[in-house]
């Protein structure tokens, strides 16, 4: 069972990688075709990880959250499921360009701290957690979407103004698209971190952890709510820029990814899902 | 048999011989029907775009259907022969298929990668088959021509970039605000180009276009043709704030639009971005605008770059495309030269059977004495004997069918044989005689239909059925007569 899933996960990493080698030729080579066979290779590959995190969940007895490599694989999938989701609507191409590889450094963190499924430590077997986990992840696979694309405005943008289009007609969306999939993705991933950090204060409030509203890892996800929430209510009352948005997402990125590979490892007190 | 093309292109030709040359439907059926009852040829189209005339055709001698060719487009165009000559490009063979893919391709073409020759040539196309000028050969080659067409423009991204500075300015704009829904267009002043950009911006769903000249004549009269509406030039600035695009194109010495007036109308408009298109020489609208927050500015340089860029992507592109060409000319090649083998197969055993029947035919007064049984055994004896010799050859040519070297054997048999002599002409008026010739290449693409009618064949090594295949083949009973 075990070995199913590492292998089907395996598979999902190389499928990730081929998609985001289409997207590559399309992007330099400007072939029509591209965009749709990289999302179609794409979505064989989260077909392949989400049955692969079945089997790592029947294998382990429980939800894969934890550790490391769980947590990795985890975020990964929720990731490539929100782009689909968001690509399917808004029909966005170019996107796959950054959540691509941002998958493949995910899932290679995961794959060199592979560790064996393993029961969970007392602390995590609650409901409370796992609600936690689940709306954490979608937060977090809409809001790094949401990153991605403002970098690709922000390049596009600066590009558009130096007068230098040549690298973007045609290869890139345009800015309103851009612009519309910040605003989608983050209105969609900031109610679930709303969600995602009151399970976290309410598991923190029932079992007492002292000292966590301090926690260096709560005080920055406090910061990237109000830098997303800034975005929110910044975009709806119409009055910044598309370039103000953009750095408010990366700004709200940069946060995201500090909590998780700086704040969670180092810095935070209780917070040890992952290595 | 050959695939045979001759015209003339811009790459060869003065637009005023293009223009005598340019065909219209009527001129350009006349002339393939003309090619086919010169007898030069057995299938013919005829292509006419504003940028080329060419003919197609497919006979057996290559060189005899250049001349008619060039014979028939110098009369139609009213010029010696020898004026025409030395524009008259020609190709044969693989010569010709290349050609006409490229063609279909746009890679031929003055812009490459532009996409009406595709339309141009299918019309060309139906119009000869429903002129009846074109049968098997034809109509398989022509169609497979605008797949290698459709080929080209899905696979490689040779039509994907627009060449014109007017189109280019058009592709700016969706880059900035995506698709168009509910934007306003500000033309000021009034030139050419601007009225193209807000034709083409039209096309792309633009509703609103606003028209702004120092005359308020010339904005009517523009505004009517682009179907927008005329606003007096003092309104400038307040129309500016509604504006998403604004097209400049004045004669005005000085700039019309100053960075001051654009951060004004900022404020109004919010934080929506404006693309600032500025076509004047001098230029109309001062550079500093660029700086302003959500304000693009491209004057007519920055949109010639556009245009340069995308002619050597189109350019790279086109590489590409050559070797979809190439491949295509392959897989037509193949089934081009399997066509021949069959044809062949059933000639030779056509003229083997006269020769047989001739003889029996000959002897029939010394075999008078043999009784009917015997007469039977005697042809039976014969017909095996033809069939066993005919055997191994024609077990080996249907094997060497669509290989590389297949048309040598085709051509070995042919010359051997001696099946393409084309006798018993003496007595024949000269029209029927090459109405003759085109019913029998017709009856050789016939392929096997032409085997089996060639059983109840009278003693000719010329294949029959000419007036009814021409019948077939041109759409006219004429030749029937």
């Amino acid at each position: 069972m075990e070995q199913t899933s590492a292998i089907l996960i395996w598979l999902a990493y190389l499928l990730y990688a081929a998609a985001f080698a289409v997207f590559l030729i399309g992007f330099f080579t400007q072939r029509p075709w591209t965009n749709r066979v990289g999302i179609i290779v794409a979505a064989a590959g989260l077909v392949a990880q989400t049955l692969g995190l079945v089997f790592r969940g029947v294998s382990a007895g429980h939800f894969p959250f934890s550790g490391l490599y769980e947590s990795m694989v985890l975020v990964a999938w929720a990731i490539v499921l929100v782009w689909h989701v968001l690509e399917a609507f808004t029909k966005i191409k170019a996107v796959g360009l950054y959540v691509m590889p941002v998958v493949l450094v995910l899932l290679t963190a995961a794959l060199v701290s592979y560790d064996p499924p393993a029961g969970l430590v007392p602390a995590l077997r609650s409901d409370v957690v796992i609600v936690h986990v689940a709306v954490m992840l979608v937060a977090i696979g809409c809001l790094y979407v949401a990153g991605g694309a403002a970098i690709i405005y922000l390049i596009e943008e600066t590009l558009l103004r130096r007068r230098k289009p040549g690298g973007v007609l045609g290869r890139l969306p345009s800015l309103a698209a851009l612009d519309r999939l910040i605003y989608h993705a983050t209105l969609l991933g900031l109610p679930f971190l709303t969600m995602g950090m009151a399970a976290g204060v309410i598991r923190a409030e029932t079992f007492r952890v002292p000292g966590w509203p301090t926690d260096p890892m709560v005080l920055l996800s406090a910061a990237a709510w109000a830098v997303y929430l800034a975005l929110i209510a910044g975009r709806v009352r119409g009055d910044w820029s598309g370039r103000s948005v953009s750095w408010l997402a990366v700004a709200g990125l940069v946060l995201l990814l500090v909590i998780r590979f700086a704040a969670v490892p180092y810095l935070s007190g209780f917070h040890t899902y992952g290595g | 048999m050959h695939v045979v093309v001759a015209g003339i292109s811009h790459k060869t030709a003065s637009l005023e011989l293009r223009e005598r040359l340019a065909l219209d439907e009527a001129a350009a059926l006349r002339l393939s029907q003309e090619l086919l009852d010169d007898g030069v040829a057995c299938e013919a189209v005829a292509l006419s775009t504003c940028n080329r005339t060419e003919l197609y055709l497919y006979g057996r001698d290559s060189l005899a259907a250049r001349q008619a060719a060039l014979q028939r487009l110098a009369r139609h165009a009213g010029v010696a022969p020898s004026e025409l000559e030395p524009s008259l490009y020609s190709y044969s063979g693989d010569g010709a298929i290349t050609h006409l893919f490229r063609v279909t391709s746009s890679l031929d073409s003055m812009v490459v990668g532009e996409a009406q020759i595709v339309a141009q040539l299918k019309a060309a196309y139906q119009m000869a088959c429903d002129g009846g000028c074109t049968a098997v050969v034809f109509n398989r080659l022509f169609r497979h021509a605008l797949e290698v067409g459709k080929r080209v423009r899905t696979e490689t991204a040779i039509g994907e970039r627009p060449v014109s500075v007017s189109s280019a300015a058009v592709e700016l704009a969706l880059q900035v605000f995506g698709k168009f829904r509910d934007h306003t267009v500000l033309i000021v002043g009034a030139g050419e180009t601007s009225e193209l950009t807000a034709t083409h911006l039209k096309a792309h769903g633009i509703e609103k276009i606003l028209v702004a000249n120092r005359t308020l004549d010339t904005s009517m009269d523009l505004a009517r043709r682009v179907g927008g509406e005329a606003v007096r030039f003092e309104d400038l600035e307040h129309h500016l704030s509604a504006a998403d695009i604004v097209i400049s194109s004045t004669s005005a010495p000085h700039y019309v639009i100053t960075r001051e007036t654009v951060e004004r109308a900022f404020k109004r408009r919010r934080h929506r971005p404006m693309f600032l298109i500025d076509i004047a020489v001098p230029r109309d609208l001062d550079p500093e605008i660029n700086r302003v927050r959500d304000a693009y500015l491209y004057d007519i340089d920055d949109l010639q770059h556009v245009v340069e860029h995308n002619r050597h992507e189109r350019e790279k592109e086109a590489e590409h495309a050559e070797r979809i060409v190439d491949q295509e000319l392959a897989s037509v090649n193949d089934w081009l030269r399997s066509l021949e083998v069959v044809p062949t197969i059933a000639t030779l055993r056509e003229a083997v059977e006269d020769i047989r029947r001739g003889e029996l035919e000959r002897l029939s007064n010394r075999l008078s004495d043999l009784t009917d049984e015997q007469r039977a055994r005697v042809d039976m004896l014969t017909t095996s004997i033809v069939n066993k010799i005919l055997h191994v050859p024609t077990v080996k040519m249907k094997e060497v069918a669509g290989r590389d070297q297949c048309y040598l054997y085709v051509d070995a048999v042919r010359t051997l044989f001696d099946l393409d002599t084309d006798e018993g002409g003496e007595e024949r008026p000269a029209g029927e005689a090459s109405a003759d010739g085109a019913g029998r290449e017709a009856g050789q693409a016939a392929g096997e239909r032409s085997d089996a009618e060639s059983a109840e064949s009278p003693a000719s090594s010329t294949p029959p059925a000419s007036g009814g295949t021409v019948h077939h083949l041109r759409g006219t009973g004429t030749e029937d007569a």
